[in-house]
């Protein structure tokens, strides 16, 4: 059993502004989320289900393994 | 301002006034009958839900001529995740001051018209720390 707590990360800071410079409401209504949930994301306070980070490594047509990566 | 802070503050405001309310109209609740004491409760529970819907439109009216634009309120999982916690914290502290009551008015012998009293404040209670809950993890 893996009992080390697991410290989740994430590129989509990165990976927004190389889309274009999109913004966080922009990502949020594209993957049916508030605004404030994108910030949580960006700032690890907030670790989204599986279905919303797919959601979100989809918005970026990347694979989910190179948003969200453990540290 | 956020839209859920918005309304988090929207539920403090109107459970406070709804207390203060009823705190006011209880000064002699130990002399007071069972009937007029609910009828306070009754009306103090009413004053809240009007004081609430009262607060939501006149905060949602002067927030969107501040910001002059609209917030869609959308709720996702970490809404409803926070949501939960909520819950979860207004019922823990309702069930620990449901026992602390029932204890107190069976060893001290007091009145039933203060626990009644004390359990419609305790729901009050659990009401703001939860709202307090809600404002910490949105911030």
């Amino acid at each position: 059993m893996i009992k080390k707590k697991i410290h989740i990360e994430n590129a989509v800071r990165k990976l927004r502004f190389n889309n274009d410079e999109m913004t966080q409401q922009g990502l949020a209504e594209l993957v049916g989320v508030s605004r404030q949930t994108i910030v949580a994301i960006e700032k690890y306070k907030y670790t989204p289900s599986l279905d919303l980070a797919f959601k979100i490594a989809l918005a970026f047509d990347r694979e989910i393994q190179e948003v969200f990566f453990i540290n | 301002m956020n839209i859920k802070i918005r309304n988090t503050l929207t539920e403090i405001i109107s459970a406070s006034i709804a207390i203060i309310w009823m705190y006011s109209k209880l000064n002699a609740a130990a002399n007071m009958s069972i009937a007029s004491i609910t009828q306070v409760l009754v009306q103090g529970i009413g004053i809240s839900i009007l004081a609430a819907i009262f607060f939501a439109i006149v905060i949602a009216i002067v927030s969107a001529i501040i910001t002059k634009s609209e917030e869609k309120n959308v709720v996702d999982e970490r809404d409803n995740m926070i949501e939960f916690y909520a819950w979860r914290l207004s019922g823990v502290i309702f069930g620990i001051s449901l026992v602390i009551i029932l204890a107190l008015l069976g060893w001290f012998n007091l009145p039933i018209n203060l626990g009644i009293i004390a359990i419609t404040f305790s729901v009050f209670l659990a009401s703001i720390c939860s709202t307090f809950l809600k404002i910490y993890l949105y911030r």
